[in-house]
């Protein structure tokens, strides 16, 4: 290294040093005033996010008994939920429920983002106005309209199947509540997934397209090799949120069953399991127990959803 | 002038705004995205379709319409009916007699002891209001600290935030159940709504939003000029914000609105329950305890419920789509 450049060298860094220095003491001292802008939230995010979710871990660890009050029970309210069978059957109905929801929901949303994001049909902008709706309709009153609606002996929808020689349909029983489930969020979350989907389409640079088009490339394979890898950011995003919900399906199954008693299972999903366990059977240390197995299970599986979604993302 | 003094307020009359100033009307900037949206968009011709591919297309858009809009079409109609006709007319015409105005005036009374309507109502309004709005502020003040200040463990508060977005609301709620059983704070409001001013959808949201809309070199500058951090914030930062805060405060406010599990654990008796739970225990009971004149209450209840979120998201369409552009942009 010549003599020059290693001169230069020091000067610089000396310059910038003395420099950083100087500024970043100014620096330090404006940033740290600046935790009083977060304070407020840190404050509420202690106490009704980590100081329940520590209670709840020490409350798993002791069981009350009607002889001899609350004692240090150590894991045996997990050992007790995890070899329950009725706990693991709602997590087996809800991994189903979202293997088959989600991407028939995706694939839908996916269909009429590209549909009104080309603008190969009419009346885009209505569309997809209406298709939204739904998204501002609380889960509560869109199962109260759908179970009126499937309800079995006076439904619409029981006569629309009988009329179409469907006769004896029963859309609360066994067979065919998931089913109806799933149409029921499949209506609820469709809309917002397009949207979401819609947004991103919309940033696919216009002369990617454009070069493509010229190359005399058929639209079906513009839409599959060219846009859905660009928005793939975007699926990523939202098989990732859907499966959270998924995983915690409560509402629309506890409203059915409001509707059909039997229709619904006490323990049909881990999230009926648990509020079941809690306030009817009253055995609140097993409900936190399992409150923390289920929030580590979902925590588990929507980060190993994200990671393998990106790992292939990126291998591809 | 002093610079002790306090500026006071620029007296006088406002400013003229001269013609590029103006902010634009409501029809002006529905032509402006018309404009914009055609601009972007590739002609149809091009793409080189069958012909019929459109109507098509446009086909199955309306049939999917429909089947968004048939639950909708069906309260309303339902709405009119009287119990009777409900069960028994076809569901999706109207039937004599007209009983809307008789089933609306049910929800201003308690028929059957399991409470009224309109006090959920205004309960829902309640929650919503004050649990949206504080979570809004909470999130423009935390947002604007994490995207513009980095103080000590400013990231790790951050990541800790975010993290809290993986954790199920039922692993969350519950345990908020149990403390509140253990600090007897079952069937207090405000069991109900300080956990709902914790949002970190919006922290996180607003955090994004600030680091895209709130050039640091303006923040520098003010800072130059010797202004306080919070009189910054005020005057400098949160008028750049307003268009984010607006779609965080839609977002909790109707994520209070729609809340059900919370409300359903925490409240015990009626006076406190907001809608979402008052309507599943009408269900109920219509159902089970043979109360079936409230049926009819469900129905107009459930009306009633949608109408204001559907003309509020109708109304302000634009900061939705704001807030889930956001989303997107941060993947």
């Amino acid at each position: 290294m010549s003599a020059v450049t290693a001169t230069q060298g020091t000067g610089t860094a000396t310059g910038t040093g003395t420099g950083r220095r100087r500024r970043s003491a100014w620096i330090q001292r404006r940033d740290r005033r600046g935790i009083w802008f977060v304070v407020p939230f840190l404050v509420g995010f202690v106490l009704f996010m980590i100081v329940p979710l520590v209670y709840a871990i020490y409350t798993s660890l002791y069981t009350t008994k009607i002889i001899g009050g609350t004692v240090f029970s150590g894991a045996s309210n997990y050992t007790q939920t995890l070899q329950s069978s009725q706990f693991w059957s709602g997590v087996v109905r809800v991994i189903i429920y979202a293997a088959i929801q989600i991407p028939v929901m995706l694939a839908i949303a996916f269909f009429f983002a590209c549909v009104f994001d080309l603008g190969v049909a009419k009346f885009g902008r209505t569309f997809r106005t209406i298709f939204f709706i739904p998204f501002a309709v609380p889960a509560v009153v869109g199962a109260v309209m759908w179970s009126f609606l499937l309800e079995p002996q006076f439904g619409p929808m029981v006569h629309l199947a009988n009329a179409f020689g469907f006769s004896g349909t029963n859309f609360f029983s066994p067979s065919l509540i998931l089913p109806s489930i799933i149409v029921i969020v499949i209506w609820e979350w469709t809309g917002y997934n397009m949207v979401i989907l819609y947004t991103a389409l919309k940033s696919v640079p216009r002369d990617v397209v454009e070069a493509a088009i010229l190359d005399d490339t058929p639209l079906w394979r513009i839409i599959l090799r060219i846009k859905l890898p660009l928005v793939r950011p975007a699926i990523v995003l939202l098989v990732f949120l859907n499966t959270i919900g998924a995983l915690q399906l409560f509402t629309e199954p506890l409203i059915l069953s409001y509707f059909e008693t039997g229709s619904v299972s006490v323990n049909y999903t881990p999230t009926l399991y648990l509020y079941n366990t809690a306030i009817a059977a009253d055995q609140t240390n097993l409900a936190a127990a399992g409150a923390v197995i289920l929030g580590l299970v979902i925590v588990v599986i929507s980060t190993a959803s994200l990671l393998f979604r990106r790992r292939r993302g990126e291998f591809r | 002038m002093s610079v002790s003094t306090v500026q006071p307020p620029a007296p006088g009359p406002a400013p003229v705004s001269d013609e590029t100033a103006r902010p634009e009307t409501r029809r002006e900037r529905r032509k402006r995205e018309r404009l914009e949206e055609q601009e972007s968009t590739i002609p149809v011709e091009l793409y080189g379709l069958r012909r019929g591919t459109v109507s098509l297309l446009t086909t199955l858009a309306f049939l999917f319409a429909i089947f968004t809009l048939v639950p909708i079409a069906w309260i309303v109609i339902n709405s009119t009916k009287t119990q009777a006709n409900i069960f028994e007319t076809f569901g999706f015409w109207f039937a004599s007699p007209f009983s809307f105005f008789h089933n609306f005036s049910l929800l201003f009374q308690n028929v059957d002891g399991y409470g009224t309507y309109i006090q959920w109502f205004g309960n829902t309004a309640l929650y919503a209001v004050i649990g949206g709005g504080g979570a809004t502020v909470l999130s423009a003040f935390a947002g604007y600290g994490f995207s513009r200040f980095s103080f000590r463990s400013s990231k790790v508060l951050f990541y800790l935030t975010l993290g809290a977005l993986l954790v199920p609301i039922t692993a969350l709620t519950l345990p908020l159940y149990l403390t509140y059983a253990k600090a007897h704070l079952i069937n207090s409001i405000w069991g109900m709504i300080l956990p709902s001013m914790i949002s970190p959808v919006g922290i996180y949201l607003m955090k994004v939003y600030t680091d895209i809309s709130v050039p640091r070199e303006l923040i520098d500058a003010a800072r130059i000029d010797g202004g306080g951090e919070a009189r910054i914030f005020f005057r400098v930062a949160l008028p750049l914000m307003v268009p984010g805060l607006m779609t965080v405060l839609l977002i909790s406010v109707v994520a209070v609105w729609n809340n059900y599990f919370l409300p359903l654990l925490i409240f015990n008796v009626n006076t406190k329950y907001p809608l979402t739970v008052g309507l599943g225990l009408w269900s109920e009971r219509a159902q089970n305890s043979g109360n079936a004149q409230l049926f009819p209450m469900v129905v107009i209840g459930g009306l009633v419920t949608i109408v204001p979120l559907i003309a509020l998201f109708l109304l302000l369409q634009r900061y939705w789509r704001g807030g889930l552009l956001l989303g997107s942009i941060a993947n």
